[in-house]
């Protein structure tokens, strides 16, 4: 070979990772960045707005009895806590199985997951029913539904990504490429479960404390 | 990973043609709509924002010609109130922000040795997206519903009981828009500069101009967020259906919050357009210094502290509000310290025209223009860091004038000339000097003419947002000066865009680097090819043109029959795997119709946003599931 004109020759090089290396890991841990920072936002937000208030939760003089400022029901907001931490193995075991290529024990996993979703978005439906205001009874609500229906949204998104995966799985088994989104999908869902225990906590805990 | 030998001459001819029909678009309309090529998006971004530009020029122009004599009775309260809050949510939002992108999206795959950007689908939704926003804002204002509450909307003055009608919502949804658009360009900028440099681009070869817009980006992650949260926050308040309380005081809601979330965005909004300015001018600064900048890392440094102190100074535009005091002392220390970074930046470029050998072009003019209008308006930034001078002179033209010398001096002068920098490269063809530096003074005048008088005037006390003023109170002739230096600035913009059109057709043949620069957006043809290097280059060092050999191996072994790019790792770029690109697609645009669809709903009526996400879904699924072959529908290029 001549020492003048050489080119590097990279066509052994593999075609699609499946981790970190891959551009669309990159993109959805910037979207993970991006929504953590709303969140981050609305939960300042409600710091702020408990500045206004003497008791907090705020009484509500339209209600009977007049000065009942209930906390938000804690048996109640660990329905929707607990499914969702259960609901990562049946997504950690997709990823793991991705990971391996291996489409079956995807498909079971993404199912799985999807029934989950579906689940956890009732609970959440039932949860937001349960809380003891509404979200136009005073600013501390507003913040609250706002809270509860943004971390909805994420649940019904991530779980609609997830039954887009599943019909790949099931219809076209599992390439390298596929196997990177599935597992690029449960980082999604590890972050959907994750930003909810520190938000439980505030939403929950902190008027307590 | 090997060394081997260059593809001879053969070898290469086949492998341009392969690439060039992998590459390029099908021809007719379908192809342009579907288009995924970041030079054609990003061109578009550019000329769409300089629409808006020109089209808030106008409306400033009004404005001038209402203010240019006392007592005027061309333009009543209620018009002039629209027209400075769209001339402003324009050049923040519709301008200043996407015409930044845009550069940065034509310009970091190219400097970084790459094909495409990282996500193109995702590219070409976001330029539709804020091109739907724009035309939303605009159909409002034709249509008497244009915002007119100024381009911060604050409440209570935008809330539900002091602006009803749905003016403050086109506002509050242009801004959905537009953030959805800046937030994809981010992403895409980020992730291209991490992933896809060409091999040997170690983070401290990456070109200062990258630096700028990958440091933007981040900004824009972070800052955005927050005006896209607020603005949905205020129409969910207004909206009689919804009926929030997050602003209404009566129910403990807080108008000051609405103020900490508008500027924790609105400050950094600043450095967003600001930084990648920087980036043009330390760029053109050292092409015709013919030298590596003096203190590159400390420029870069100097970015990333701006950055980051750029997050600390929101509430200094709210000093006229009841924050606490220590908070005041913080901030004005904060707004102060603001001021090291930029003075860095200006003492390296000042050493590196001073020791090297200056060409005067028309770019490097608009440069030194650059320094001389934002070092004062630097100043007047430093005088209003200060509480009490702040508070004496709130709310008058003084601010006014601290602004545009910010805005105009900071980032429009350096784009200009970064447009007469990189006009050959977009074109092939080169800008008619003559007219160009015809343009700059033109501009440097007119704008001091317009700009500087509105400091007197703010300190004789003239309040901004008026629609007229009374003749006696000795305001007169410094606003018909202001009034002729806006028209000698609008002669100025007809003569650029007099430049572009004669030069586009007729200019001198530029050839692919006619500045002798020392980036990689000047190894290849002007303008590129759609699949911009034959073979994606490696480097050696941080100005491969100048001081690369010219044998420095390029990379080969990629596909020629699907779109492939070679990503690198993160930090030394380093070859790490291949990454197939999409083809063009036509689900960017029909996304965007439904987004545009359901986000205009939503300003009548909350249901559209649930129905809304049934052809949403569906649109995305077939977007995952697979590209419509276009080549079947339009013949081939």
């Amino acid at each position: 070979m001549k020492t003048e004109n050489v080119a590097l020759d990279v066509s052994d090089l593999p075609v699609s990772e499946l981790d970190h290396r891959s551009l669309v890991w990159w993109g959805n841990v910037l979207m993970m960045v991006i929504e953590t920072t709303v969140f981050a936002l609305l939960v300042a937000s409600y710091l702020y707005v408990r500045m206004n208030f003497g008791h907090w939760p705020p009484p509500q003089p339209n209600r009977f009895p007049p000065l009942a400022a209930e906390y938000p029901s804690i048996p109640m907001g660990l329905t929707t806590v607990i499914p969702l931490l259960i609901s990562l193995i049946p997504m950690i075991w997709a990823d793991r199985a991705a990971l391996k290529l291996k489409a079956n024990a995807v498909r079971w996993g993404l199912f799985l997951s999807i029934l989950a979703g579906g689940v956890i978005a009732y609970l959440r439906f039932r949860e937001l029913r349960y809380l003891p205001f509404d979200w136009d009874d005073n600013a501390y609500a507003s913040i609250v539904w706002t809270l509860c229906g943004m971390h909805l949204m994420h649940i019904v998104v991530a779980t609609c990504e997830n039954i887009v995966m599943f019909a790949w799985a099931v219809v076209h088994s599992l390439d390298k490429k596929h196997a990177r989104d599935v597992r690029v999908n449960a980082v999604y869902w590890y972050w959907v479960v994750g930003i909810w225990v520190p938000l439980f906590c505030i939403i929950y805990v902190g008027p307590r404390i | 990973m090997r060394l081997v030998e260059a593809p001879d001459q053969t070898r290469r001819s086949v492998d341009e043609k392969n690439l060039h029909h992998v590459w390029s678009r099908v021809e007719g309309v379908i192809g342009w709509l579907c288009t995924t090529n970041h030079k054609e998006i990003s061109l578009r971004y550019i000329i769409t924002a300089f629409g808006f530009f020109c089209a808030a020029g106008v409306l400033a122009l009004l404005m001038r010609l209402q203010l240019s004599v006392p007592n005027n009775r061309l333009i009543g309260p209620d018009l002039y109130n629209q027209l400075f809050t769209v001339h402003g949510s324009t050049m923040m939002f519709l301008f200043a922000v996407p015409v930044m992108e845009g550069v940065g999206l034509y310009l970091v795959p190219l400097m970084i040795g790459t094909r495409n950007v990282a996500f193109p689908r995702l590219n070409a939704l976001g330029y539709y997206v804020y091109l739907a926003g724009g035309l939303v804002l605009y159909g409002g204002l034709f249509c008497n519903i244009g915002p007119d509450t100024g381009w911060f909307s604050y409440v209570p003055l935008a809330g539900p009981d002091f602006s009803p009608g749905k003016r403050v919502d086109f506002w509050a949804q242009m801004i959905t828009f537009t953030e959805i658009s800046a937030l994809i360009a981010g992403i895409e900028i980020i992730v291209t500069v991490f992933k896809q440099r060409a091999p040997g681009m170690s983070i401290d070869r990456i070109p200062i101009y990258v630096w700028a817009v990958l440091i933007t980006a981040f900004m824009v992650i972070f800052a955005m967020p927050a005006v896209m949260l607020v603005s949905t926050m205020l129409a969910m308040d207004r909206m009689s259906h919804v009926a929030t309380h997050f602003f209404n005081v009566a129910e403990g809601g807080d108008a000051l919050l609405y103020q900490h979330l508008f500027w924790f965005f609105g400050h950094p909004e600043v450095y967003i357009i600001f930084i990648p300015a920087t980036g043009f001018v330390s760029t053109i600064i050292g092409t015709f210094s013919r030298r590596p900048l003096v203190g590159h890392s400390a420029l870069v440094l100097s970015l990333i502290a701006t950055a980051f102190i750029g997050f600390g100074l929101w509430v200094h535009h709210m000093f006229a509000t009841p924050v606490p005091i220590l908070g005041r002392s913080f901030f004005t220390g904060a707004s102060m310290l603001i001021a090291i970074p930029s003075g860095v930046q200006i003492f390296c470029w000042i050493a590196t025209l001073w020791t090297g050998k200056p060409v005067w072009k028309s770019p490097l003019l608009f440069v030194l223009g650059f320094f001389a209008i934002f070092v004062l308006g630097g100043l007047t930034g430093v005088m209003l860091a200060s509480v009490p001078l702040d508070l004496q002179v709130h709310d008058t033209f003084f601010v006014v004038a601290h602004f545009h010398y910010v805005l105009i001096g900071g980032a429009v002068f350096p784009l200009f000339g970064a447009f007469h920098y990189w006009f050959p490269k977009w074109t092939g063809r080169m800008l008619d000097e003559g007219i160009a530096k015809l343009t700059f003074w033109l501009m440097f005048i007119g704008f001091n003419l317009t700009f500087f008088p509105m400091h007197q005037l703010g300190l004789e006390g003239m309040p901004r947002r008026v629609y007229t003023y009374h003749a006696n109170l000795g305001w007169n002739g410094l606003n018909m000066a202001a009034s002729i230096g806006a028209g000698v600035m609008g002669i100025a913009v007809l003569c650029f865009l007099y430049n572009v059109l004669k030069s586009r057709r007729s200019g001198v043949i530029a050839g692919n680097n006619p500045w002798q620069a020392p980036t990689l957006e000047w190894a290849t043809t002007s303008p590129p090819q759609p699949y911009n290097f034959l073979y994606q280059p490696t480097v050696n060092s941080m100005h491969p043109l100048w001081f690369d050999r010219p044998n420095q191996p390029f990379v080969v072994g990629l596909k020629t029959d699907r779109r492939e790019v070679l990503t690198t790792t993160l930090l030394h770029a380093v070859p790490e795997h291949i990454h197939e690109l999409p083809e063009d697609s036509c689900w960017p645009i029909l996304l965007t119709v439904v987004i545009s669809g359901t986000l205009l709903g939503v300003i009548f009526n909350p249901w559209p946003f649930v129905i809304g996400m049934i052809p949403m879904y569906i649109v995305l699924f077939a977007w995952f599931w697979r590209d419509i072959d276009l080549k079947h529908l339009g013949r081939a290029k």
